[in-house]
């Protein structure tokens, strides 16, 4: 036996007494660990397994059940209708953030102003926020009716053709967007509004002196400033506008047509009126990924624009 | 022009007054310094020159303008704030452009003016930091960068150099002094460190509770405070004050509540026997071996002086002498005062009697 063989012995000997002792350590840290991981396991683990194995399945309820592989996903790539309510949805998303933005924004800003009533205005705002869907659904219905509906009352006052709204395929996205925007722009407001009473006082003077008007100093200030809470309502918005259901389903049901099916609509149809769940399921995951990427987007507007202003490391 | 006029200028939170009836004429390229106690209203002051709060009473005038309702980027001002006020997502170039740009000045004379700043606050190897990666002096000198650059007729400093260390506040001293020379602009410059206002003034205007106690140049009001509030506020170490009264004969003696005779130049005849205090600086107080017996209680050397607080009858005087003395607690020495350089004041008022 050489040295060197002798040395490696050693070692190797040495090792093993270690691994050994990091035995002993992982077996005690189990118990800690098991409970928590039983269950995430059954509530979020297995429904995702699940689901995937279901979207490379042909299952419908009450027949057999066998394995297709990516079937049921090259069969969406040719799924017209699964292809428009994708772009549907994403125009959807689109306008029920960019519309609430906007209206919370300047909400914010306006009810940031010292006013008489203020607590009492803000309340009123925040209002529909509080409403459940369903009773959403049943007053705008109402408001839309082409003939009996205030909103085209409204628009007779100051001289307007009346509109179909919610019954026309042209104006039905557009509609719903305007009771998404009615309901969540309080919510777009709130977290603004936070944002803005976390604002220092002293740039404002600063810029004062250096010479900013009130435009100026909102967009070279107030602006950038409050980015970081603009975009986690953002964030917010875009996840819940994507995931939107209850309403449009309540009010319209997709329709006119499919005019306004999105994918959520569409995948509850294909699962719980068609039956087919493997194919649903693989509606499912690729709308899961869309949402995901979406979202992995916007966290890297933020993390960029909060590394700039020192809100995260 | 920038002359700037503060006649009977007033300021009230509500029902509390802040400022009462602060006149003061500031001629133009003039370089003012505001001193006084913390709270006694200097920033307030500022802060309505620059337009930033509303003046209850009284006018404040740039030129021959009255400004009280101008906004403040109509008043060619630049301001640096006691809390520095930097934008805090903007870089520090951006913070010392920002100004320059606003007012649409073309990129190649931003950019000079902007790295000829930078250069003269040692501010260059910072320029493309934030605000909050930067120390308190760091911050400060870029809140002095964003005025410097600005090129205004009127500067308003608000302890400017509050937080640099001993060696940059000195430096930073001289290049405030340079810069004025050159730009020739009116400067009003808040300040609580006795030397800055002393060596940097063309004038001092001391505030006390919202009021001018006293204006004038540095050694003016150094050699002949107007109150008693000024004879103790200015100087450091500060005046030695004497409760008593003149005597009543006529002759030129103050005669301490604790029976000590201080022999004085001159008293008019009409304040014989009139209660009163006198004050004396440290430095006008000598040893010398025919005066008045003192006590040692402590010995402070700083170096190039030494300053001891003595025991005189009950009356504790503090001394600044040149000399490296060794005395130790205890010890009794003579000391003399210089008789031309006391000063008296009023019992009641505290104002300033003629020897
Ligand atoms: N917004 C305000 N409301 C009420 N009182 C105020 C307000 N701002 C300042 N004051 C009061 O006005 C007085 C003067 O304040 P100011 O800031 O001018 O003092 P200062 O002389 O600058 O003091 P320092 O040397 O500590 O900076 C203080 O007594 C302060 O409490
Ligand atoms: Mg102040």
């Amino acid at each position: 036996m050489t040295l060197a063989s002798a040395g490696e012995r050693r070692a190797s000997q040495q090792a093993r007494r270690l691994s050994g002792s990091r035995k002993v350590g992982r077996i005690s840290y189990w118990p800690f660990v098991l409970p928590a991981l039983v269950v995430v396991s059954a509530v979020v683990v297995f429904p995702w397994a699940f689901t995937l194995w279901m979207s490379v399945s042909e299952w419908k309820v009450g027949e057999p059940y066998h394995f297709v592989g990516f079937a049921n996903y090259l069969r969406l790539l040719h799924d017209q209708r699964f292809l428009q309510s994708i772009g549907r949805t994403l125009l959807y998303t689109v306008l029920s953030v960019v519309a609430p933005m906007v209206i919370g924004t300047l909400a914010a800003l306006l009810f940031n102003e010292k006013m008489p009533a203020r607590g009492l205005l803000r309340g009123i705002f925040v209002m529909p926020m509080m409403a459940t869907p369903v009773a959403i659904a049943l007053v705008w219905t109402m408001m839309f009716h082409p003939q009996l509906g205030v909103l085209n009352y409204l628009l007779s006052l100051i001289g307007l053709d009346p509109q179909d709204w919610v019954f026309a395929p042209d104006t039905v996205i557009a509609s719903l967007v305007m009771v998404e925007t009615w309901q969540w722009s309080p919510l777009v407001m709130l977290i603004v509004l936070g944002g803005l009473a976390s604002l220092p006082a002293d740039p404002y003077e600063s810029a004062r002196i250096d010479g900013a008007n009130a435009f100026q100093r909102f967009w070279y200030l107030t602006l950038p400033m409050i980015l970081p809470f603009l975009l986690v309502a953002m964030t917010i918005r875009m996840i819940d506008a994507l995931k939107s259901f209850d309403i449009i389903y309540a009010i319209t049901q997709g329709g006119p047509g499919t005019a306004s099916e999105t994918t959520n609509l569409y995948l509850y149809s294909v699962a719980f009126a068609y039956a087919e769940i493997g194919y649903g399921s693989a509606i499912a995951v690729l709308f899961f990924l869309l949402i995901v990427v979406l979202s992995l987007v916007l966290l890297h507007v933020r993390e960029l624009s909060g590394r700039i202003l020192g809100t995260t490391k | 022009m920038a002359a700037v006029t503060l006649s009977h200028v007033g300021k009230s939170y509500g029902a509390v007054g802040v400022l009462h009836g602060v006149s003061v004429d500031i001629a133009d390229g003039e370089f003012v310094i505001l001193v006084g106690q913390s709270g006694c209203g200097k920033s307030t002051l500022l802060r309505m020159i620059a337009g930033l709060e509303s003046v209850t009473s009284g006018d404040i005038s740039i030129g021959d303008r009255v400004i009280n309702d101008l906004p403040p980027k109509d008043r060619d001002i630049a301001m640096v704030f006691q809390n520095y006020a930097l934008y805090p997502h903007m870089t520090v170039r951006k913070n010392m452009e920002f100004g320059l740009k606003l007012r649409g000045t073309p990129r190649a004379e931003i950019n000079e003016k902007v790295a000829h700043a930078s250069a003269i606050l040692g501010l260059e190897s910072l320029m493309e930091r934030l605000p909050r990666e930067l120390s308190g002096g760091q911050r400060q000198r870029v809140a002095m960068g964003r005025a410097i650059v600005r090129d205004p007729q009127v500067f308003l400093f608000d302890e400017p150099l509050s937080n640099l260390d001993a060696k940059l506040r000195v430096h930073m001293r001289t290049e405030i002094k340079a810069l004025h020379q050159r730009l020739g602009a009116t400067v009003i410059y808040v300040t609580h460190d006795q030397i800055e206002a002393m060596t940097m003034a063309d004038k001092i205007v001391v505030m006390h509770d919202g009021r001018i106690a006293q204006q004038g140049a540095p050694l003016d009001i150094y050699d002949r405070p107007a109150n008693l509030f000024v004879a103790q506020f200015i100087g450091s170490p500060s005046m030695n004050i004497l409760d008593g009264q003149f005597a009543g004969d006529g002759s030129a003696v103050f005669i301490t509540d604790k029976g000590v005779h201080i022999l004085l130049a001159n008293v008019p005849a009409e304040n014989a026997g009139r209660p009163a205090k006198i004050g004396i600086r440290p430095e006008h107080i000598m040893l010398n071996d025919s005066g008045i017996a003192a006590r040692v209680i402590v010995t402070e050397p700083t170096g190039s002086e030494t300053q001891l607080t003595l025991d005189v009858d009950g009356h504790e005087l503090v001394v600044l002498i040149r000399d490296r003395v060794d005395y130790k607690p205890n010890d009794v020495l003579k000391i003399g005062l210089a008789q031309n350089h006391i000063h008296a004041f009023d019992a009641d008022s505290g104002s300033r009697l003629t020897l």
